[in-house]
């Protein structure tokens, strides 16, 4: 029904053509982020109340052209197909209208409903530009309104000129642009013949032959399917032919030379951009950051800022929310008499929830950052600076960043990946991050090495450890590259967009974005891996040794001997207990059922069992390892948890660096995992990487081992 | 010759956009095409990707691309001999004037 009713609408335009801002500017709070189906590209959804008519907003991804060739691309043009929103909004840049254009046009081509949003007008008007709106209106057959997001002005306008569209009030001539004559006479014959199969009544015939003269891929599967193809693929044929003969190239150059030549046009026409004399203020900033020799150095700077603003400040972050949970433990605790009960709540919901929350104040500060940069226009340079070193490990220069955050944690250097566009460049960095040593393993290498190294070695053996990490994450994504992923490697043609100052809200919204989509996609995912470990920690649960520590505790406090020794003994007895509960759980019959299989790499059924409560978080290695080597300890004044490893019989320098070397490279923790499968899509490659992370650190703890056994 | 045999400050038309279907693809979705004037503005740090300059558009791309693409030389950045070129090429401070 036109005239009355809610109006879809959908936001196209170039990457940093401000159509994000537009976005915000229009919809306000009332937005909600999902992912458009089978790919995982944000779809951003908003609307707005306007004349009261609800007018829901669809931000598209920024794309230069509607080809089939990238993700974006196709959900742009499927989107428009498919869902047929009632206005296309076509956000251009002012101050760069003949690049914009370029896709203007090919909306034209799909005949939609088109509006052209002239953004940055601001810009426009500050750089002296003059555009005849009005010429440039009836070239392009859609009415065209001036915009600023920035500054909110035209809003109003626009929402206008959307409802007047939508409701027939405002008449859009559709333009059909004319292609060169070769090209003309293919489009019109290919066009009738496919107007005569009756399949495709309904779709625009003149748009499908324009594809299947620029070799669309897409296009060419669905007209294919058809007895009328025949005669198609013979009249596209003819075309090639006609237009190598004539212009010595093939109708899909042409037809973009064609679309070139018509904006040009319209350039000449309606815009006069006064003589650009002096260099822009992205020329200066780029002469300092892009340069020989300053580049690399202003690189590092900005990453290790990144870096120290998320892991040093976000750090008293996570433990205020570690603290807080702690304290809500210590408060529930006596509220809840039934021991079973208090542990299902406290240890295992409050804990796992707990898990998922502590990564917040990392997620939300690495954000900030990474949306400034982006925003700003460095991300790019930055691809730009780093990408020769990236490119031998068939990796994009924008993996550098979210393989760098993987040292503080590999969550939100994972979710940090989506700024690759590629998919094969996405999957290897998602692949390679979990190598990069994150801080949750530190303390057991601290642990080890301080244990069985004097101090001077220590820091060379961690040093090792890390650098391990570095060079078999790098080689997984070279191998993933140059097998599996090798057929979709992308070009590096990439646009140094001119730097801008973020707005605050943008970068805001962006953090705001990506936590609540972790909370709400990853979030339960993790809640419930982490509580099925700690299920497995704690059940079986054996009353034998709760009655055994009961007698044990009843003797104590019988006995004559001073409080303190009571005191001594008591916890002895309890973390005695505790460890045979543990080896009695589901966790410690895994670690035992383990050990033939992790005995050649030193480890005995204690580190096994370490090593499966690790998948909750690598912290917890340390910790399980501290209430299992703990037995029979306690009583021999080797109190700290380093000496009684040195001095267990079960425990070398060679199992100490072995083991080093399987915590970082095993399976990551569920936290990863969990975050790993959404940004994937799909389990099938998340199960195999599992399988070839074991697989590695296997190996590799095996020859450490074995050298170490040799050598030391 | 081919954009990858430019120098720093080199102006070039482009000529052919090469075969190989995507590049060609993403280099005409991003405006150069045959005929479009550009300018070889300066080479990463490291000396891989390579960044252009025209109408307005900044454009990165490696020399595996650049060498995908024809240009015809307009005008050489003015040194003389090869090295001397390359040694102001290193020592530039951002783009050549």
């Amino acid at each position: 029904m036109r005239g009355s009713g809610d109006i879809t609408v959908a936001l196209t335009g170039n990457p940093n053509a401000g159509k994000s801002s537009l976005f915000n500017a229009i919809t306000g709070a009332h937005q909600r982020v999902g992912n458009f189906p089978g790919v995982t590209i944000e779809k951003l959804e908003g609307y707005t109340d306007f004349q009261g008519r609800r007018i829901t907003v669809v931000d598209l991804p920024g794309t230069y052209s509607l080809t089939p060739y990238s993700p974006e691309e196709i959900v742009t043009r499927r989107y428009i197909i498919d869902e047929k929103p009632d206005v296309v909004v076509n956000v251009v840049e002012g101050a760069n209208l003949e690049r914009n254009l370029l896709l203007t046009m090919q909306l034209m081509e799909m005949e939609v409903d088109l509006l052209v949003a002239l953004n940055m007008i601001d810009e426009v008007e500050e750089r002296g530009i003059s555009i005849d709106v009005k010429q440039l209106q009836k070239l392009l057959g859609s009415h065209i309104v001036p915009t600023s997001a920035r500054q909110k002005r035209g809003i109003e306008a626009l929402l206008g000129h959307i409802l007047g569209i939508a409701d027939g009030r405002i008449e859009i001539d559709k333009n059909k642009i004319a292609f060169s004559l070769e090209v003309e006479q293919a489009v019109e014959k290919i066009a009738a013949l496919l107007s005569h199969e009756r399949e495709l009544d309904g779709k625009n015939h003149r748009w499908l032959a324009i594809k299947l003269l620029e070799n669309d891929r897409e296009v060419y599967q669905e007209v294919q399917k058809y007895p009328v193809w025949v005669k198609v693929e013979l009249a596209l044929q003819e075309a090639i032919t006609e237009c190598e003969r004539m212009h010595r190239t093939d109708p899909e150059v042409l037809i973009t030379e064609d679309r070139h030549a018509f904006i040009r046009g319209a350039m000449q026409e309606c815009v006069v951009t006064p003589h650009a004399g002096k260099a822009s203020l992205t020329d200066y900033i780029d002469m300092v950051v892009l340069n020989r020799v300053l580049g690399l150095p202003v690189f590092f700077v900005v990453v290790w800022s990144i870096f120290q603003m998320t892991f040093t400040l976000g750090a008293p972050l996570t433990t205020g929310l570690e603290f807080l949970f702690g304290l809500a433990g210590k408060w529930l605790t006596p509220l809840l008499p039934d021991p079973l009960v208090r542990s299902i709540l406290v240890d295992g919901v409050l804990a796992g929830v707990g898990g998922v929350v502590v990564f917040l104040p990392n997620i939300v500060l690495l954000f900030v950052g990474l949306s400034f940069l982006e925003a700003s226009g460095y991300m790019a340079r930055a691809a730009f600076v780093i990408d020769k070193v990236m490119h031998r490990f068939g990796l994009h220069g924008k993996s550098f960043i979210p393989m760098v955050t993987g040292f503080g944690c590999s969550i939100p250097a994972i979710m940090a990946t989506r700024t690759l566009k590629n998919r094969a460049d996405r999957l290897a960095t998602i692949m390679a991050i979990p190598f990069m040593s994150c801080g949750a393993k530190l303390p057991l290498y601290v642990l080890l090495a301080g244990a069985f190294f004097p101090p001077a070695t220590a820091a060379n053996v961690m040093f090792g450890i890390y650098l391990l990490g570095i060079c078999v994450g790098l080689w997984t994504a070279w191998m993933l590259k140059s097998t599996v992923l090798k057929s979709d490697s992308e070009p590096f043609v990439m646009e140094l967009p001119p730097y801008r100052w973020p707005t605050f809200a943008s970068v805001l919204f962006q953090a705001r974005m990506k936590a609540l989509m972790y909370l709400k996609k990853a979030g339960t995912l993790i809640l419930a891996a982490v509580m099925l470990i700690w299920a497995a920690s704690n059940f079986p649960h054996s009353r034998e040794i709760d009655a055994r520590l009961t007698r044990e505790k009843a003797s104590i406090e019988a006995s004559p001997a001073a409080p303190e020794a009571k005191a001594a003994k008591l916890g002895e007895a309890a973390t005695r207990a505790q460890a045979d509960q543990l080896e009695y759980s589901i966790a410690g019959r895994g670690g035992k059922l383990l050990e033939p299989v992790i005995r050649p790499l030193g480890f005995d059924w204690r580190i096994g069992i370490a090593l499966v409560t690790g998948l909750a978080a690598k912290e917890v290695v340390v910790s399980t390892l501290g209430t299992i080597f703990s037995i029979g300890h306690a009583g021999h004044g080797a109190v700290d948890l380093s000496s009684i490893l040195r001095n267990d019989p079960g425990f070398s320098q060679a199992t100490a660096l072995s083991l080093m070397v399987f915590t970082l490279l095993y399976i990551p923790c569920v936290a990863s995992i969990g975050v790993m499968k959404k940004e994937v899509g799909a389990w099938k490659p998340v199960l195999a990487y599992t399988g070839y992370v074991l697989l590695v650190a296997w190996v590799a703890s095996f020859l450490t081992y074995r050298i170490a056994l040799l050598m030391l | 010759m081919k954009l990858s045999e430019l120098h720093v400050g080199d102006r070039a038309e482009v000529s052919a956009l090469g075969s190989e279907p995507i590049i060609r693809r993403r280099l005409m979705d991003l405006g150069l095409i045959r005929g479009t004037v550009l300018k070889v503005l300066r080479v990463a740090p490291l000396g891989d990707p390579v960044e252009i300059v025209y109408k307005g558009l900044y454009l990165t791309l490696r020399k595996t691309e650049a060498e995908e693409i024809g240009v015809n030389l307009i005008e050489s950045c003015k040194a003389s001999s090869g090295r001397g070129r390359r040694m102001r090429a290193m020592m530039r401070f951002g783009r050549a004037s």
